[in-house]
């Protein structure tokens, strides 16, 4: 039996930008194909060439980059590589609609919705874009066909976006990780949406994502990039019961998982960081950070196929579980002692609490309305919230954007004045905060280096004993000692959140705060800095305030789970217990939006 | 501290490491420091030759060439002489060390004030802030050379006078850049984890803020030479300059301006040299903003 004819057939799709140091290779020899109807997602992290390959088949690479494409795109049987930007143009309107992360981006702002919609389906009257909008689930459609992009939601962004790129009634639709700027509940909206869109009108699909989870939720089909290629593809129960790559296997192994099945620091990790991408790879680029590779890696992987299913490895399957982290890195004492601080904080901490705040309350003054009109009434980001947080203990706050958990973390570290209420800190050094985005944390033009004794500087300690704790605290985040001398730019995302925490913990405080600490990473990298947060917790003795949208990464390290939604807490408990048995509706909507990647 | 229940206690400190990071940190520095070195190199080099200038002149600013009055110029005299038998030659060297010198100058503490005001307005806020924009908005509002015009009328014609006049129009642009810089890593989180690291406000400001505007600040600094050559010419053409007989380039082509139609090159010669040094204030100030921008993307 013959399938049909792919919409879109990518086979050894080799891409190179020009760049610092050198020509990066983005695809290194990349095929995927995609048949009429099907939902397909790309998983990979970041450098894997994931958001290149989506580009290239829109023929929108960035013509800066000097980008130089071998291979072959057929999209729709038309031949993309080497096309004129005429043709393309021509292809791209009427075969393919694109969705990006950022809606605010790709939307004209200052151009009203309905018009936009109208000019992506080459015209059409008010009656049309209205059917178009509500078609993705937009209720009042002819409203919001009058409104600027500004006036919309980050969700209802996203939906015009889809009924933009709905428009043409295009053969396929590439989304480039289309909900990762969304609530958590919102995304799960947008996912489904997207999936019943397209099965709904036999539009193929192909969404590119970091998360594992997210393509599991929608896709029939998976494929995993690594380094610039496909390394496994599968049907999404393949790759969830048992991927035969060991670098899928680790990936989905690292993920947080809601079920709380690991925990405690005890989140496996990938080792090591992917290839440069200046360097060309000659065998399997995944070799230096494969449990199972030998010899034969070194050498070009063949890719074999098995019943359908693509594995490039030279072992295939032989790895099924991922080591976990006790057996990959930590000598087994830091394991004891993890059990140890376990058993210790269930008997009850006999210090004082990190922090007892007692009726915190924020308000924000109202908006002005024109430049000499009344203000509007103030807006109350937190209202009323009491917050206890034990020595050594850890408390996840979970909410999504808009809920107060940011407000509540300032507030509680000082960076923000509570209206009403107050914060008792325990005695010590003043609380210590990571940030979400490590780099814009860390001073530009300052040393890692310069940084920690900055720290150490004001809290007293004398400039001799400086070099001593600053090569502590290094090692303690696993970073190299030559790292004090670089500046943030010269490291890599994970190392810089690193560094942000060895800052913290220089001198280390009763309790560090953490204001999305992980979000911004890669998947693996995120497990190590939760791993690192727990260990340290468990070797410092130090709580950990933790404010997050994600779930699963609050259920890897905390105790308790506090719930916000618009400025209150909505429910509070032991972590199991918040997860097993939630009280609240909208803690269960929260848990149920999670996208898992777990077989059913 | 009871809070430091185990210290880490198991991690062995190496001693060469040590002294490493102080090492590597200093190179990090010098780095920075060269490449605005390496932008800025061509304005250290125009200052060189114009301060050389003057001693490859034949003769002193207010010396008399022997060739006598308004002559052509010729082999005793390049560019001529003026009506008093001067040399013209000598007299635009010196008058070119003048003008780019005052030009930094004034720029330099034009920069310095704007600097200052900038960085407190920008790092305090609130009432203080407003109060110095305000003031500097006031500034800006008047046009420059107007004001530099009834500074001198007020202070009385000199060079000490008129770069006073000009260093008093020419901050309130380096105050706007300054806390433009300053409120903007103000914002960033970086800011305030260095306010939760401990750090004194004085230490915030010149550690994590201020640096910021450096490379803003010295873009700006290379594309004004070219305009303060020109701006301190022109009060100099208008009489508001240094008074006779002191060489200044402005001063020199608007009293000749008299013989402009029977012996030109009295008047021309110091005009070409106002434009020399304007256009290579500008090509260098490109050159300058070009790489300084490219240096702080890096």
């Amino acid at each position: 039996m013959k399938p049909p004819a792919p919409i879109l057939d990518v086979r050894d799709l080799r891409v190179t930008f020009s760049g610092r140091g050198g020509r990066i290779n983005a695809l290194r020899g990349m095929s995927l194909q995609i048949q009429p109807g099907e939902v397909v997602g790309l998983v990979g992290e970041s450098g894997s060439g994931k958001s290149v390959l989506g580009l290239t088949a829109l023929g929108l690479l960035a013509a800066a980059s000097d980008p130089q494409v071998t291979g072959s795109v057929q999209l729709d049987g038309f031949e993309m590589v080497g096309a004129s930007p005429e043709g393309a143009r021509q292809r791209r309107g009427t075969a393919i609609g694109a969705v990006f992360q950022d809606p605010m981006g790709s939307l004209n702002p200052v151009m009203k919705i309905g018009r936009q919609v109208a000019e992506s389906a080459g015209g059409a009257s008010d009656e049309e874009v209205a059917a178009m909008l509500e078609a993705t689930g937009i209720r009042g459609p002819a409203a919001v066909a009058r409104c600027f992009p500004h006036e919309l939601s980050g969700g209802m962004r996203q939906r015009v976006m889809i009924a933009m790129a709905l428009a043409r009634h295009p053969k396929l639709i590439i989304a480039d990780e289309p909900t990762t700027a969304l609530d958590v509940t919102v995304q799960a909206k947008v996912l489904d949406l997207l999936a019943t869109t397209a099965r709904e009108r036999g539009v193929a699909l192909l969404l590119v994502t970091h998360d594992l989870g997210v393509a599991a939720r929608i896709c029939d089909r998976i494929a995993v990039a690594y380094a610039g290629r496909i390394v496994e593809q599968g049907t999404t129960e393949e790759i969830l019961d048992g991927p035969r790559h060991p670098y899928a296997l680790g990936l989905l192994a690292s993920r947080p998982r809601l079920d709380g099945a690991v925990r405690g620091g005890l989140l496996p990790t990938l080792p090591g960081s992917a290839p440069d991408p200046t360097s060309s790879v000659v065998g399997c680029a995944f070799a230096s950070r494969c449990p199972a590779a030998d010899g034969a890696c070194l050498t070009p992987v063949p890719e074999a196929h098995e019943d359908g299913r693509l594995v490039a490895c030279h072992h295939p399957g032989e790895l099924t579980t991922w080591p976990d982290r006790a057996a990959q890195v930590i000598k087994a004492a830091v394991a004891e002692s993890a059990a140890d601080g376990l058993a210790a904080r269930k008997a009850g901490d006999p210090r004082t609490p990190a922090v007892v705040a007692t009726g915190l309350v924020r308000e924000f003054d109202g908006r002005r309305s024109g430049m000499l009109g009344r203000r509007g009434p103030a807006l109350r980001a937190v209202g009323g919230i009491d917050l206890t947080v034990p020595a050594g203990g850890s408390v996840a706050i979970v909410g999504e954007s808009g809920s107060g958990k940011s407000t509540l973390l300032r507030m509680i570290v000082g960076l923000l004045e509570p209206t009403e209420g107050t914060v008792r800190l325990a005695p010590g050094p003043s609380p210590q905060m990571v940030f979400q985005d490590a780099g814009a944390s860390l001073t530009p033009w300052m040393s890692v280096g310069e940084h920690l004794a900055e720290r150490l500087a004001a809290v007293g300690m004398p400039k001799r004993e400086h070099a001593a704790a600053i090569d502590r605290a290094l090692h303690a985040v696993g970073l190299p000692v030559d790292a004090a001398a670089r500046r943030p730019a010269q490291l890599s995302g994970g190392q810089r959140q690193r560094a942000a925490i060895a800052r913290a913990i220089v001198v280390p405080p009763p309790l560090i705060a953490c204001d999305e600490p992980v979000s911004a990473l890669d998947v693996s990298l995120a497990a190590q800095v939760l791993n690192l947060l727990c260990d340290l917790r468990q070797q410092l003795g130090l709580a950990l305030l933790f404010v997050t949208h994600d779930l699963a990464a609050a259920r890897a390290v905390a105790d308790e789970v506090v719930v916000m939604q618009g400025g209150l807490v909505i429910e509070r408990a032991p972590t199991d217990q918040l997860f097993t048995a939630p009280s609240h509706d909208y803690t269960r909507e929260l848990i149920a939006a999670v996208p898992e990647a777990v077989a059913a | 501290m009871s809070a430091v229940k185990q210290p880490v206690a198991d991690i062995t400190t190496r001693g060469g490491a040590a002294t490493l990071w102080r090492q590597r940190a200093a190179s990090a520095d010098e780095s920075r420091t060269g490449n605005l070195v390496r932008a800025l190199w061509p304005l250290l080099g125009v200052t060189l030759v114009v301060l050389v200038a003057p001693l490859l002149a034949p003769y002193g600013s207010t010396d008399i060439n022997p060739a006598g009055a308004l002559q052509a110029p010729s082999g005793a005299a390049w560019f001529g002489t003026d009506e008093l038998s001067r040399d013209v030659f000598s007299r635009v060297l010196f008058g070119l060390r003048t003008s780019w010198l005052s030009a930094l100058a004034v720029i330099a503490v034009g920069a310095v004030i704007g600097s200052v005001i900038g960085a407190v307005a920008g790092a305090v806020g609130g009432w203080v802030d407003a109060v110095l924009m305000r003031t500097t908005d006031l500034f800006l509002a008047m046009p420059a050379p107007v004001l530099a015009i009834a500074v001198v009328a007020a202070l009385g014609p000199s060079l000490r006078n008129t770069l006073i006049a000009l260093a008093v129009v020419w901050w309130p642009w380096y105050a706007r850049i300054v806390r433009g810089e300053v409120r903007r890593m103000a914002a960033r989180p970086h800011a305030e984890a260095a306010r939760l690291a401990g750090v004194s406000r004085a230490r915030l400001i010149r550690k994590h803020l201020l640096p910021g505007a450096v490379a803003p600040v010295f873009v700006t600094m290379s594309l004004d030479v070219a305009n303060l050559v020109l701006a301190l010419a022109s009060l100099s053409f208008i009489g508001l300059g240094a008074p006779p007989p002191a060489a200044e380039l402005g001063a020199m082509s608007a009293r000749a301006t008299t013989y402009l139609l029977d012996q030109p090159w009295v008047s021309v010669a110091p005009g070409v040299a106002v434009a020399v040094l304007a256009l290579a204030g500008t090509v260098i100030g490109d050159r300058a903003n070009r790489r300084i921008r490219e240096g702080a993307a890096r």
